[in-house]
C-alpha cells in the first residue's frame, strides 16, 4: 500500500476519495489545489499522484508539468480524473500516466492505482 | 454631456435592454432568486456567451453540488459547450478555502485566481454560504466590498448568486451596484416567470417586472411591451396615401382606402365575416409590400383553405415570400413574448398588411388584464411607426342581442377605425351587415351596409334595406 496525494478542490468529491482509497489500504493526504498540492508533493514524495483539471491557482495539468520539470518529482506517477479535459489530458501523455473521466466507478481507479503502483515498483 | 460606461453585454435574449444596455464593466451585481428561479442558468449563459465572445470567465463555487453534476444539467442546454471548459471557463470551489480559513482567505485566493485567469466576469455561486461563515455584519460587507474593489481593479465584472431574497437594507444589497431578482410564481394555475432589476447604479435600467422562460435554449426575457416601446421607434406619418382595403366596395365608404399606417378593428360575433374581410385585406400582399398573419385561432393550413374556399390565392403569396403566416396557439401564451414576436416578425420583413387574428388572444395571455391598455397603446404606436396597415378582429361574445361587449372603450379610443359585422335577421332570412362606426380624420359613410361572401371573398353591397335595431342584429322592418 502506499501514500497517495490527492489534489481536488471540491470537498465532497475530495472527501470520497479520501475514504475509498483509505477503505482500499492507501495513506491519503489531500490538497484542495494545485499549489498546495505541489507543496505536498514536494514534502511528502508520495508513490502516486491523483489530481482534478480544474483547480484554483494551479490546474492539474499546470501541477503536472510542474512536478515533470523537476527532476525529483519526475517519475512520481500522475492520474487526471476530470468531468470535461479528459481529452486535453490525453493530448498530453508525457504528463498524465492515465486519465479517468468523471463520473468513473471505485475499481477502475483502484486498478489504475494498482497497475501504475506495481509498474513504478 | 451624459458619461456613457461601457458595458459587457450578457447575451442573454431581452436582457440587456432591461439593464439599459448590459452589464457595467467591473461594477458587481446580486443575482438572486429561490431555488429553481433560474440564477443557475441565466449566469451559466452569460458566461458561455462571454466566452464565445473571446473573453475568459471564472466560476467559483461554494457548493455541495458538484461540478460534474452541474456541467450534465448545463449539458441539456444549447449554449453550453463543454470544449471550453476549463480554457475560457473555469469551475472552481474555494469551499474548502472558506472552511478552513475564512473569507478572508478566499478574498486572496479570488484575487489570484481573477489575475491568473485574466477573467472579464467572476460568478460567485452561494453569496449566504459567505454571509453564514462571517462573524458580523462588518465582515459580509469587508468580504463583499474586496472582492468587487479586486475585481474591479483588473475590470471584471462579478455576479454573486444568492439562492433566497437578499433584503433591501442587508449589507450585501447596500454594497453592490445592482440586484436583478427572478421570481417564479403561480397565476391561477400556470407558473410565470419575472425577473425584476430593483437596483442598478450608473445604469437606466427598465424598472418593474419583466416575464421570461427558460428553454434548451437558455433564458429569454421578454421586456414589458409598453416600457421597452414607450417611445415609438420613429414618427409616424398621417399624410401617407390610402392602403386599399382589397374588399369591394369598402374603400368607398371609407374614403378611399385604409389610412396607411393605421389600426382598425372589425368586431362582431362568430361567423359574421371578421376573418373573411381580413384575408381580403391580406391578399394584397406583395413582395414590395408584405403581409403578416399573426392568428391565434387557426393554423396556416386551415386559413390557406379557409382563403382558398373564398376564391383567395395565400398560398402563392406565402410561396413567394409576399406573406407570412405566425400561429400562436390558444395555450398558456405570455403577453410580452407575443407583443415581441409579433413586433419581430414585422420589422424581420418590413411588413406593410398585417392582421392580428384576433386580439382577444393577447387579452387572454395576459396575467393582469388592468395593463392591456399600456400594452396596446405601446404595440400600436409602434406599428404606426413602422408604417404598418393593421387590421385587427375581436370577438364579441353574443350572436344577437342590445349588448355589443367591444373593448373597453380606452382600447376602442387606441385604435383607428372601428367597423362591425353583423348577423342580421330579417324576416326568417340570415344577412350579413357592416357598420363603419369611425375612421381616422375622415368622412365615411354612416350607413349599414349589406356584406356577401363569394367568389373573391367579402364584398360590400347595398345598403341594408331600412330595418330598426339591425346593429344589435335583430332587425326589424319600419
Amino acid at each position: 500500500m502506499a501514500l497517495i496525494v490527492i489534489a481536488e478542490d471540491e470537498f465532497l468529491i475530495q472527501d470520497v476519495l479520501a475514504m475509498m482509497l483509505e477503505d482500499a489500504g492507501h495513506e491519503v493526504e489531500a490538497a484542495s489545489h494545485g499549489v498546495a498540492a505541489l507543496d505536498l508533493v514536494k514534502k511528502l514524495r508520495p508513490a502516486l499522484v491523483v489530481t482534478d483539471f480544474m483547480m484554483p491557482l494551479m490546474t492539474g495539468l499546470e501541477l503536472a508539468r510542474a512536478m515533470r520539470a523537476n527532476a525529483e518529482l519526475r517519475t512520481i506517477p500522475i492520474i487526471l480524473t476530470s468531468g470535461a479535459q479528459g481529452s486535453i489530458g490525453r493530448a498530453e501523455p508525457e504528463m498524465f500516466d492515465a486519465v479517468l473521466d468523471k463520473p468513473y466507478r471505485e475499481e477502475e481507479l483502484l486498478a489504475s492505482i494498482d497497475n501504475l503502483l506495481r509498474g513504478a515498483s | 454631456m451624459a458619461n456613457h460606461l461601457p458595458r459587457l453585454q450578457t447575451g442573454v435574449p431581452g436582457l440587456d435592454q432591461v439593464l439599459g444596455g448590459g452589464l457595467i464593466e467591473g461594477a458587481s451585481y446580486i443575482v438572486q432568486g429561490s431555488p429553481g428561479a433560474g440564477k443557475t442558468i441565466l449566469s451559466n449563459q452569460i458566461a458561455f456567451a462571454n466566452a464565445a465572445g473571446g473573453r475568459k470567465v471564472l466560476y467559483v463555487t461554494l457548493l455541495a453540488e458538484t461540478h460534474d453534476r452541474l456541467f450534465q444539467s448545463l449539458g441539456t442546454l444549447d449554449f453550453f459547450d463543454r470544449s471550453q471548459l476549463g480554457i475560457s471557463v473555469s469551475y472552481v470551489s474555494v469551499f474548502q478555502t472558506l472552511r478552513d480559513e475564512g473569507l478572508s482567505a478566499v478574498v486572496d485566493l479570488l484575487r489570484k485566481e481573477i489575475k491568473r485567469q485574466d477573467a472579464s466576469l467572476l460568478v460567485f455561486d452561494g453569496l449566504l454560504n459567505a454571509r453564514d461563515r462571517a462573524d458580523t455584519i462588518l465582515d459580509v460587507k469587508t468580504f463583499v466590498a474586496e472582492v468587487q474593489s479586486q475585481a474591479a481593479f483588473v475590470g471584471c465584472t462579478v455576479l454573486f448568486l444568492a439562492s433566497t431574497r437578499v433584503s433591501d437594507d442587508s449589507p450585501e444589497h447596500t454594497m453592490v451596484d445592482g440586484v436583478i431578482d427572478l421570481h417564479d410564481e403561480l397565476a391561477g394555475v400556470r407558473t410565470v416567470r419575472r425577473l425584476q432589476v430593483r437596483k442598478s447604479r450608473g445604469s437606466g435600467a427598465m424598472g418593474g417586472y419583466h416575464q421570461f422562460e427558460i428553454s434548451s435554449s437558455g433564458v429569454e426575457i421578454f421586456p414589458r411591451l409598453e416600457i421597452a416601446y414607450a417611445k415609438p421607434s420613429d414618427d409616424d406619418n398621417p399624410e401617407a396615401p390610402r392602403v386599399p382595403s382589397r374588399v369591394a366596395g369598402l374603400d368607398e365608404l371609407i374614403g378611399g382606402g385604409l389610412p396607411t399606417g393605421s389600426v382598425t378593428l372589425l368586431f362582431g360575433p362568430s361567423g359574421a365575416g371578421k376573418t373573411s374581410l381580413g384575408l381580403n385585406f391580406l391578399s394584397g400582399a406583395r413582395r414590395d409590400e408584405p403581409g403578416l398573419l399573426f392568428g391565434f385561432y387557426e393554423t396556416p393550413r386551415r386559413v390557406e383553405a379557409k382563403a382558398r374556399a373564398l376564391d383567395l390565392d395565400l398560398h402563392s403569396l406565402v410561396d413567394d415570400g409576399s406573406l407570412e403566416m405566425v400561429w400562436n396557439p390558444m395555450v398558456e401564451n405570455l403577453l410580452d413574448k407575443l407583443g415581441h414576436r409579433l413586433l419581430q416578425a414585422v420589422k424581420q420583413r418590413g411588413v406593410k398588411r398585417l392582421l392580428i387574428d384576433g386580439l382577444g388572444g393577447f387579452e387572454r395571455a395576459a396575467i393582469s388584464s388592468s395593463r392591456l391598455v399600456e400594452f396596446f397603446a405601446a404595440l400600436t404606436n409602434e406599428l404606426r411607426a413602422l408604417g404598418v396597415t393593421t387590421v385587427a378582429t375581436w370577438e364579441l361574445r353574443d350572436l344577437f342581442g342590445p349588448t355589443v361587449t367591444a373593448p373597453g372603450s380606452e382600447i376602442s379610443s387606441l385604435l383607428d377605425n372601428l367597423i362591425m359585422l353583423r348577423q342580421v335577421e330579417v324576416g326568417s332570412k340570415y344577412k350579413r351587415s357592416i357598420s363603419v362606426l369611425k375612421v381616422r380624420d375622415s368622412a365615411f359613410e354612416p350607413v349599414i351596409h349589406e356584406v356577401v361572401i363569394g367568389n373573391n371573398g367579402l364584398s360590400v353591397r347595398l345598403p341594408l334595406e331600412p330595418l330598426s335595431g339591425a346593429s344589435t342584429g335583430v332587425g326589424s322592418r319600419d
